[in-house]
């Protein structure tokens, strides 16, 4: 990073525009690794953020599968939490009111086990005070459909974006599984079935086994890989949706520093979601967004959108 | 509750026998909120190193006056290996102090403390609260001596002290679950236990409690990556099968009966 100074005129201006959603920033932070933002009180300053993507939520409360539920990989971690979430009433009744005093934009992620689903939960949304933009998690099994998750079948992926569409007027960002051949494909069917803006990704499958006691290592035996360690996967798929599509597209997986908020920002993504780093530490997205001014400054750029490398 | 991630200094990390270490870190921010069986996540990889990329929770072992924390551990794996190398005057960044520590019971004149192994860690800020108060029960067990080198900070606190090892190297020959069955039968009026150490144990004790109608108070272990509740990772199966305890933010401690003590680890 370059930490010399030059001072320019004016100093930059951060915010983006998602749609019809305007952030003040574009660091953000990801689903599942950032509670219902009351658990960062004190650790975390959400009102200098751009966002907040709350946990999951689902139609019903559900109580997520047994432990164990995380093992660390070199440089990564394995997680099976499974769909634990308050379920959307509470979630309305009960961590609404607290997050609608926080001075930064609230996105909730949602996810259903059937298009039904996914549209009644955006329904409910639709009217919920704070609530400024749905993230749509496609990642989850399709019990309907066989244990297929929505976001590996394009069509399926598609029908949860018209479905939500219609459900909602807020605007919906879908949440992209990098657990596919070519994600452009999913990523185009997405946009044309009316996405607002995509994000990706989510986390890779993958699995451990504990040699002492011959077991797999989760007690799900697979689950999601995040961390640094898939970093260059997720801007690799960044970088190809973002030529895939015309919509914004939100950069997610091992970001922890500015210098890697800033590979994803040059590789187009207007925004960068901040995961697994604020669970090793919680002050991390006010860090990168820090960097991200700081080099903005330093190399005289005005917006986000100019640091995107020339095509 | 305030809690904090700050840069500690180190102090001292003596190795007090085979693989066991004594941290001492200068942190005044988290002791002046501390309380008995909390825990703090200590960072064990270097600078902007991603690996170990978690942190790990320890509890709580010893508090001064000066604002030095002292964590009691036992190398076991990479980061606790790793931890064990940095040298006084060395940083490590501290967070904490997290979850809900031990429930002091005032109509209890009797608490029974249960520690098996390094199990006794979050067990002295606690009977240090409680000598101020009532009458303290200590029992302590391990397999043989060297794993408890700190006995001695807890022999000092109370008449009542027994100890036990699987090899009869300190102490009576047996477990502390002998104890514990000895201590009950003798006793006498309304009594709390407090009990932490490896989960066969604890379950005993437990039952040992029920079986006599007192309550007991555990502090559990399970896989973190945050300690503060923000990843849902550190779930236990609760007593009645509706979902789960999350040991960082309801617990470390729980009483024995919200756990399901079949489910195996
Ligand atoms: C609330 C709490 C308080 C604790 N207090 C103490 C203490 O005071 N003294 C002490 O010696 N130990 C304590 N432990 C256990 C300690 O955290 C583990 O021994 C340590 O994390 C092992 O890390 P490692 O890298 O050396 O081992 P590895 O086995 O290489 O660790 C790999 C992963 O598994 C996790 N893990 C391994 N063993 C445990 C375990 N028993 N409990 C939780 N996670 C584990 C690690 O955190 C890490 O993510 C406590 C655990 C908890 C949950
Ligand atoms: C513990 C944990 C829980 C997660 N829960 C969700 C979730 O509920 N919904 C979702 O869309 N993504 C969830 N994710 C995925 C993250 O939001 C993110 O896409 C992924 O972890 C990659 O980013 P990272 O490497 O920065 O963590 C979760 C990730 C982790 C580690
Ligand atoms: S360790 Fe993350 S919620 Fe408990």
């Amino acid at each position: 990073m370059i930490h010399q100074k030059n001072p320019i005129t004016q100093s930059p201006n951060l915010s983006i525009k998602i749609g019809s959603l305007v952030l003040k920033n574009p660091v953000l932070l990801a689903s599942g690794t950032c509670g219902y933002g009351t658990e960062l009180d004190g650790l975390l300053d959400l009102d200098q953020l751009g966002g907040i993507i709350v946990k999951g939520i689902s139609i019903k409360p559900s109580p997520g599968n047994p432990p164990p539920r995380l093992v660390e990989t070199p440089c990564g971690l394995l997680n099976s939490i499974g769909l634990e979430n308050v379920g959307i009433e509470s979630f309305i009744g009960d961590k609404l009111p607290w997050l609608r005093n926080v001075k930064t934009s609230l996105i909730v992620n949602i996810l259903g086990n059937s298009v039904e689903e996914y549209a009644e939960i955006a329904k409910k949304l639709d009217g919920a005070e704070g609530v400024k933009a749905i993230e749509v998690n496609i990642s989850c099994p399709n019990v309907k459909a066989g244990g297929i998750a929505f976001g590996t079948d394009p069509e399926a992926a598609a029908n949860v974006t018209r479905a939500v569409k219609k459900a909602t007027d807020l605007p919906m960002i879908i949440k992209l599984t990098p657990n596919v051949t070519d994600i452009t494909k999913v990523a185009r069917k997405v946009a044309s079935a009316g996405a607002d803006a995509i994000s990706l990704i989510n986390t890779l499958l993958g699995m451990a086994i504990d040699i002492k006691s011959r077991r797999p290592a989760l007690a799900n035996v697979f689950g999601g890989l995040s961390g640094p360690a898939i970093k260059p996967i997720a801007l690799r798929m960044v970088w190809q949706v973002v030529r895939a599509v015309d919509i914004p597209v939100i950069g997610v997986g091992g970001i922890s520093s500015p210098d890697d908020a800033l590979e994803f920002l040059m590789a187009g993504a207007k925004a960068v979601e901040i995961g697994t780093a604020t669970l090793v530490r919680p002050g991390t997205a006010e860090n990168v967004l820090a960097g991200i001014r700081d080099y903005m400054e330093a190399n005289s750029i005005q917006n986000v959108d100019d640091l995107r490398l020339p095509e | 509750m305030p809690r904090f991630d700050i840069p500690a200094r180190i102090i001292e990390q003596p190795q007090l026998a085979h693989g066991i270490f004594l941290l001492t870190v200068k942190a005044p921010a988290i002791l002046d909120s501390a309380n008995p069986g909390q825990f703090c996540m200590l960072e064990v990889k270097y600078n902007n190193s991603s690996d170990p990329l978690l942190r790990r929770p320890l509890s709580i072992y010893k508090t001064r006056a000066n604002g030095q924390i002292s964590f009691l551990y036992k190398e076991v794996g990479k980061g606790t290996r790793l931890l064990s190398k940095r040298r006084p005057g060395e940083i490590v960044r501290v967070l904490g102090p997290l979850g809900q520590g031990f429930r002091l019971i005032d109509d209890r004149p009797q608490c029974i403390l249960v520690g098996g192994g390094l199990g006794i860690a979050p067990l002295l800020l606690l009977a240090e609260r409680i000598n101020q108060s009532g009458k303290l029960i200590i029992l302590i067990g391990a397999g043989n001596a060297s794993e408890i080198p700190t006995i001695e900070d807890f022999s000092g606190l109370t008449r009542y002290f027994h100890i036990a090892t699987e090899d009869g190297s300190l102490g009576q020959r047996g477990m502390v679950t002998d104890l514990l069955a000895q201590t009950l039968r003798e006793i006498t009026g309304m009594a709390q236990i407090y009990t932490c150490g490896p989960w066969p144990m604890m379950k005993a004790v437990y039952y040992m409690a029920r079986k006599k109608n007192i309550p007991c108070q555990v502090s559990l272990e399970a896989a973190m990556a945050c300690g503060i509740g923000l990843c849902l990772g550190c779930a236990v199966p609760k007593s009645d099968s509706q979902g789960f305890l999350h040991v960082c933010r309801e617990g470390p401690v729980f009483d024995a009966d919200q756990v399901n003590w079949e489910y195996s680890q």
